[in-house]
C-alpha cells in the first residue's frame, strides 16, 4: 500500500522542482539566521511577488505552446500609464489609472495573441516586436521615471501607508502582505479554472496545435485568452511595482523577461507546450529568487548570479528531460508487460 | 534573353523581389517625408551598419534551416567572448591577430558544440538552451571582468577592414560583406553538407531514412554558428576599437528578425542568404527613417516595432493564401 502511495505522490507533475524548491530553502534557512521570521517572510513575499505574478502568466502563454518576449516592456508601459495617470490625493485618479491600465494591458495582449493565435506567427518574433512598441509607448508616456501613486493604491504594498483604512485591515496586512493575497487570489482561479474546458482546451492547443485544431478546437481564440490572461498577470504586478516604487520607468521590466522564461523552465513548463501548470511557475519562481538569495548570504559576489542562474536552468531542463525519459521507460516497459500478459 | 525567360528568372527570385521592393518603399518613404534619404553615401553608410546584424544572421540561417524552429540566441555573447579574448590576446598589434582568430574559431566552436548537443541529442528546447548558454558565457565574462579590466585593443588589420573606406566613401567592410555572400553561395550550392541541412530541415524524417545522421548535423549547424559568431566577434572588436560586456546583445534579435523579414522558412529548410543581407538592410533603413525622422528614442522604437509587426502580418498572409 505504502508504496503505491509513494509512487502517486513521486510521479506528481510539480515533484522534482519542489524537490529542488525544497532543497534551496533548506540552504536558505541554513545561511540565514533569521529566514523564518515574520519580517524576514513579508520582505521575501515583497520581493519575490513580481516574478511570481509574471511568470504565472508566462507559464500560461507557454502552456499554449507560444511564448512572450515582450512582458518586460509591458510592465514597463503599465507603469508608465498608471504612474502618469494617477496623483497622490486624488483617489478618483487611481480608479482612472487602474482602468486605463488594465484596457491598455488587453490591447497589449490583443496585438500579442491576434498575430500568434490568429495569423499564426512565430511567436517569438511578433513579440519581439511588440515589445519594441511596448517601449516606445512607455518612453513616450513618461519621459522620465517618475510620476505619482494615489494612496489607496499604495495599499497593494503596504496598508499602513493608505490613509482611513480600516483597522482590521492594518492589523492583517502586518502579518501577511497584501500582494501575498492577490497572489493566493490569482492561484485560486488557476485552480478553479482547472476543471474548465478551456484549461484542457490550452494543453490541447500546446501539445499539438494541428491535433486540437482537427477535433474542432478553436486553437486561435485559446491563444489570444492565454495571451490576454498573460497581460492580466502583467497589469497586476505593475500596480504592485507602483505600488511599492510610487512611480512608472519605461526600463523597469527588462530585467524581468527572460527571467520569467527561466523562472518557467525550472519549475517545469516546458517550451513546447502542453506541461506544466501554474504551480510550475510559481515553484520555478521561487527557486530562481532563492537562489539569488543563497548567493548573496554565501557572500559570492554578484558578478555570479548571472552565471549560476544559467546554470541553474540548464540543469532544471536535464532534470526535467530525465524525469520525463524514466517516465517513458517505465511506460513502455508497462505496455510491454501488459503484451506479454496478453500472449499468454 | 527572350520575355520568356526573363519573365521565369523573375518569379523564381520573387521573394528577393519581394524584400528589395520594400527597403525601396521605405527609401521613398523616407526621402519623401524626412528627406535627403536617398544618396549614394547613405546607401553605403547603410550597408556598413547592416553589415553586423546580416553576419549574424548568417548564423541564425544555418541553425534555422537545419528545422524544429531552431534558433540560436548565444551568437551576441559568443561574439562578445571571442572579442574579449581576441583584444587580450591582440594588444593592438598585428602579430597576435592569427592566434586570436584560432581562438576565435576554437571558442565559437566549443559553444556551438555545448549548444548543439544539448539541442540535438538531449533533445532541448533551442530557445532555452542558447539562452542560457547566453546567460552562462554573460556568466563567465562577468566574473571575469569583475575581477581586471578588458583590457586590449584589436589588431590594426582589423581596424582598417571594418572601419576603413576606400577613398573616403565605400566602406571597406562591404569587401567583406560581399565575399561572405559569395563563399556562403558556393557553401549552400554546391557543397553537399549545405543541401544536407536543408534536406533535414524540409523533411527530417525523409532525411533520417535515406541514411543521413539528422542528429549529428544539427549538432554541426550549431557549432559552425558558434564558430561564425567567433569570427564576427573579432569584428565588432575592430569595430569599436575595444571589447565590453554588452558587444553582441543588441544583435541577436535583429539577426533573427533580418531572416524573418527575408522571407526564409522559420521551420527550416531554406538557404537563402541573399534574402538573409537584404532583410538587415532592410531593418537598417527602418532604423534611419526613424532617427532621421527625429521624433525621439519613443518614435523610433515604437515605430520599429510597429513596422516589423505589420510586415509579419503581410508575409503571414501572403503565406496563407498560398
Amino acid at each position: 500500500m505504502k508504496m503505491e502511495n509513494l509512487k502517486k505522490v513521486t510521479s506528481m507533475q510539480n515533484f522534482s522542482s519542489f524537490v529542488i524548491l525544497l532543497i534551496m530553502l533548506v540552504i536558505t534557512t541554513v545561511l540565514q539566521d533569521n529566514f523564518f521570521t515574520l519580517g524576514s517572510f513579508i520582505s521575501n513575499v515583497n520581493a519575490f511577488a513580481p516574478l511570481i505574478l509574471l511568470s504565472i502568466g508566462q507559464s500560461i502563454v507557454m502552456i499554449s505552446g507560444a511564448i512572450d518576449l515582450s512582458n518586460g516592456a509591458m510592465l514597463s508601459l503599465m507603469t508608465c500609464i498608471l504612474a502618469s495617470t494617477m496623483q497622490a490625493d486624488n483617489p478618483l485618479s487611481g480608479v482612472k489609472a487602474l482602468l486605463i491600465a488594465l484596457a491598455a494591458a488587453l490591447v497589449c495582449g490583443l496585438l500579442n495573441g491576434f498575430a500568434v493565435g490568429f495569423m499564426k506567427e512565430p511567436p517569438v518574433i511578433v513579440t519581439f516586436a511588440t515589445s519594441y512598441m511596448f517601449l516606445g509607448a512607455g518612453l513616450f508616456i513618461l519621459p522620465r521615471p517618475g510620476g505619482n501613486c494615489a494612496n489607496w493604491v499604495l495599499g497593494f504594498y503596504n496598508m499602513s501607508l493608505v490613509e482611513n483604512a480600516p483597522g482590521w485591515l492594518i492589523g492583517l496586512t502586518r502579518y501577511v502582505p497584501p500582494v501575498f493575497l492577490v497572489i493566493l487570489l490569482v492561484v485560486g482561479v488557476a485552480m478553479v479554472m482547472r476543471r474548465t474546458r478551456f484549461m484542457r482546451y490550452l494543453y490541447a492547443t500546446g501539445s499539438n496545435e494541428a491535433s486540437a485544431y482537427a477535433t474542432g478546437i478553436n486553437t486561435a481564440k485559446i491563444r489570444i485568452i492565454a495571451y490576454l490572461i498573460n497581460a492580466v498577470c502583467v497589469f497586476l504586478t505593475a500596480v504592485y511595482l507602483v505600488a511599492q516604487n510610487r512611480s512608472g520607468d519605461y526600463q523597469l521590466g527588462d530585467a524581468y523577461t527572460l527571467r520569467t522564461i527561466a523562472a518557467a523552465v525550472i519549475g517545469g513548463v516546458s517550451m513546447s507546450g502542453g506541461r506544466g501548470d501554474v504551480f510550475s511557475a510559481i515553484i520555478g519562481a521561487l527557486i530562481s529568487s532563492l537562489v539569488n538569495k543563497i548567493i548573496f548570504f554565501a557572500n559570492l559576489p554578484t558578478a555570479y548570479q548571472t552565471l549560476i542562474s544559467g546554470l541553474i536552468v540548464i540543469a532544471a531542463l536535464g532534470v526535467s528531460f530525465l524525469y520525463s525519459y524514466l517516465d517513458e521507460r517505465k511506460k513502455i516497459k508497462e505496455l510491454r508487460g501488459k503484451a506479454e500478459v496478453q500472449n499468454e | 534573353m527572350s520575355k520568356e525567360s526573363v519573365k521565369k528568372f523573375l518569379r523564381s527570385q520573387k521573394r528577393v523581389l519581394a524584400v528589395i521592393v520594400l527597403i525601396v518603399v521605405l527609401s521613398l518613404f523616407g526621402e519623401i517625408f524626412v528627406g535627403n534619404f536617398i544618396s549614394v553615401k547613405q546607401a553605403f553608410l547603410t550597408v556598413k551598419f547592416a553589415t553586423f546584424v546580416a553576419l549574424f544572421g548568417l548564423c541564425q540561417m544555418v541553425v534555422v534551416s537545419s528545422g524544429r524552429n531552431a534558433i540560436d540566441l548565444s551568437v551576441g555573447y559568443v561574439a562578445t567572448f571571442s572579442a574579449i579574448l581576441g583584444c587580450h590576446f591582440m594588444q593592438g598589434s598585428n602579430r597576435g591577430l592569427l592566434f586570436s582568430i584560432l581562438l576565435a574559431v576554437l571558442a565559437g566552436a566549443g559553444l556551438g558544440l555545448v549548444n548543439g548537443l544539448l539541442i540535438s541529442y538531449v533533445n532541448l528546447s533551442p530557445l532555452v538552451v542558447t539562452m542560457s548558454v547566453s546567460t552562462i558565457i554573460q556568466g563567465i565574462i562577468n566574473v571575469y571582468a569583475s575581477g581586471m579590466s578588458l583590457d586590449g585593443s584589436p589588431a590594426p588589420v582589423l581596424t582598417t577592414l571594418v572601419t576603413g573606406t576606400i577613398k573616403g566613401t565605400f566602406p571597406n567592410i562591404i569587401f567583406l560583406l560581399l565575399f561572405v555572400m559569395v563563399i556562403v553561395h558556393f557553401l549552400t550550392k554546391r557543397v553537399k553538407f549545405g543541401q544536407l541541412v536543408c534536406g533535414i530541415g524540409e523533411n527530417s524524417e525523409a532525411a533520417y531514412l535515406s541514411g543521413v545522421n539528422v542528429k549529428l548535423t544539427r549538432c554541426i549547424t550549431f557549432v559552425i554558428s558558434g564558430i561564425i559568431a567567433g569570427l564576427i566577434g573579432l569584428i565588432l572588436a575592430g569595430n569599436m576599437g575595444m571589447a565590453y560586456k554588452d558587444m553582441g546583445s543588441t544583435y541577436v534579435m535583429p539577426s533573427y528578425a533580418a531572416i524573418v523579414v527575408g522571407g526564409i522558412s522559420l521551420g527550416g529548410g531554406e538557404m537563402d542568404y541573399v534574402r538573409v543581407v537584404l532583410g538587415a538592410i532592410f531593418l537598417q533603413v527602418l532604423t534611419n527613417l526613424f532617427i532621421l525622422f527625429g521624433g525621439g528614442d519613443a518614435v523610433k522604437w515604437f515605430g520599429y516595432g510597429a513596422v516589423l509587426y505589420v510586415l509579419l502580418l503581410f508575409y503571414a498572409n501572403e503565406r496563407k493564401r498560398n
